[in-house]
């Protein structure tokens, strides 16, 4: 088996769609039917729980027991992949405890795969959580991603000014979730299922649901975009790079 | 797959090119065939497919979600109704769009339902264009060439390739036109005929036509039915 891998989806803006990155993250592995896990640190409510509450688990990463249960249990853990969704405002300080726990040196020495999905807003803050948060981060996968989902626009961040943030981070890659149709986005929060589940026409329990066509169509057609990005950021081979992926389901 | 679960799209980029008259023959040819179809009218203006067939065909629209949702989800649907779209020129790219983006061919086929779309031959370069890019982007639906002889002599002869074998549409003589061109009008329905005081020898002459033009339709099915039986025996479904 690989070494665990660890991805905290964050922002220490508000709004701007971790969760839904998070959900898009954990039907990705599934897909390539890599074992997964995710915490939720929405305490003492989650929303990532509500569509995948098999594998998720509400935690408060601001606590220590919460942390031993995440961080002390990735090596005798089934899944290989743990996803942490972290609530809006604690990313910094996330980050803070992972290198006090000595985390981070730990993925630095390669016993640990650690990547980072920077959610990024459309302000100019923003940008500067990127180099607040490029200090913790050093040599981990570094993903920025630009959420287009709720119809975001970027139009406020100068291009000289995002390139001058951007090239100062090392290795990052760049990704864009491009926007879903309010709609489809609208009647998967309904359904309260993952995407895939809602591509498939079903509820949580398997039984079959009646999604319109369209909607399920939308919904499939964008998370196929989605997961095109993680496969250009070969995102697989990072957390996996011996592993054969060929067996792989599409959206849908 | 059968005759009934089928969805007919007639298309062209061009107007006045007769995808309405197509569009309504086609409808009360399903209606003659197996008592049942449904019509869905995706143009603007008069002497519409609803006009003309307004028990069997309504308004279409797909420039939100919800026009979308009511008409691709009715095609989709199980209920054993033939469906034909007549898909004005205005809305020819959006709706190839949303259905190639949403899936609609794959989708249709989980149901057991053959999607042909019929294509009005003109011509001109944006029309072989089209033409092209509808048998790329929909290689599992059956693009069947369509010449509509009131277009003239066959000009776009050479132009489109010789694969698909061609439906002819043909030509109605001046003198029969005026009669089927005021809505509503069913070649379906006698009483309609016969309320409009159609002469009886002009309702032979358009019965004469209307089964030249049935002729050309079960050629048609019989070689959607065909395809999909290929299609079947390929993906072993």
């Amino acid at each position: 088996m690989a070494r665990p891998a660890v991805i905290l989806v964050g922002a220490d803006k508000g709004g701007v769609g971790k969760t839904t990155v998070a959900r898009t993250l954990l039907d990705y592995f599934s897909a390539h039917q890599m074992p997964t896990r995710a915490f939720d640190t929405e305490s003492p409510r989650g929303t990532l729980k509500r569509f995948h509450p098999d594998v998720t688990e509400v935690v408060d990463v601001t606590s220590i027991p919460d942390q031993m249960k995440i961080f002390d249990t990735l090596s005798s853990s089934d899944a290989w992949v743990t996803v942490i969704d972290v609530r809006a405002g604690l990313l910094s300080s996330t980050l803070q405890a992972l290198s006090d726990i000595g985390f981070l040196e730990s993925a630095k020495k390669g016993q640990i795969t650690f990547a980072v999905f920077h959610i990024l807003g459309p302000s100019i803050a923003s940008l500067d959580e990127i180099e607040q948060t490029a200090r913790f981060v050093g040599d981990a996968n570094y993903f920025l991603v630009k959420n287009f989902i709720n119809n975001t626009t970027f139009f406020d961040w100068d291009p000289d000014t995002y390139n001058s943030y951007f090239k100062r981070i090392k290795n990052a890659i760049e990704i864009t979730i491009p926007k879903l149709n309010e709609m489809a986005c609208e009647q998967v929060e309904v359904a309260g299922t993952p995407f895939v589940t809602f591509v498939a026409n079903k509820f949580s329990n398997g039984e079959p649901a009646n999604n319109s066509f369209v909607l399920r169509g939308y919904v499939r057609h964008w998370l196929g975009n989605v997961w095109g990005e993680y496969d250009r950021s070969k995102l697989i081979d990072m957390i996996m790079p011996k592993i054969e992926t060929g067996n792989v389901r599409h959206a849908g | 797959m059968s005759l009934r679960s089928s969805v007919t799209i007639v298309a062209s980029p061009r107007p006045r090119v007769g995808k309405t008259l197509l569009a309504r023959m086609l409808v009360d040819f399903h209606l003659q065939e197996t008592g049942t179809a449904q019509g869905f009218d995706l143009n603007a203006g008069d002497g519409t497919l609803a006009q003309f067939l307004p028990e069997h065909a309504a308004a279409a629209g797909i420039a939100d979600v919800n026009g979308q949702m009511a008409l691709f989800d009715r095609l989709i649907a199980d209920d054993g109704v033939a469906k034909v779209v007549d898909l004005g020129h205005e809305s020819f790219a959006s709706f190839f769009d949303v259905a190639g983006q949403i899936g609609l061919v794959e989708e249709a086929s989980k149901h057991g339902i053959a999607i042909a779309i019929m294509f009005m031959l003109t011509p001109d370069a944006s029309s072989v264009e089209a033409f092209d890019r509808l048998g790329k982007r929909f290689a599992n639906a059956m693009l069947v060439p369509v010449h509509n002889e009131i277009l003239g002599p066959a000009q776009h002869r050479g132009k489109y390739g010789s694969g698909a074998l061609t439906v002819r549409l043909p030509l109605l003589a001046p003198g029969l036109r005026k009669y089927i061109a005021r809505p509503p009008f069913s070649f379906a329905d006698r009483s309609l005929a016969a309320h409009k005081d159609v002469p009886a020898d002009i309702q032979f002459e358009l019965k004469h036509w209307q089964r030249r033009v049935y002729i050309e339709f079960r050629e048609m099915v019989l070689r959607v039915l065909l395809a999909d039986l290929r299609l079947s025996m390929r993906t072993g479904s």
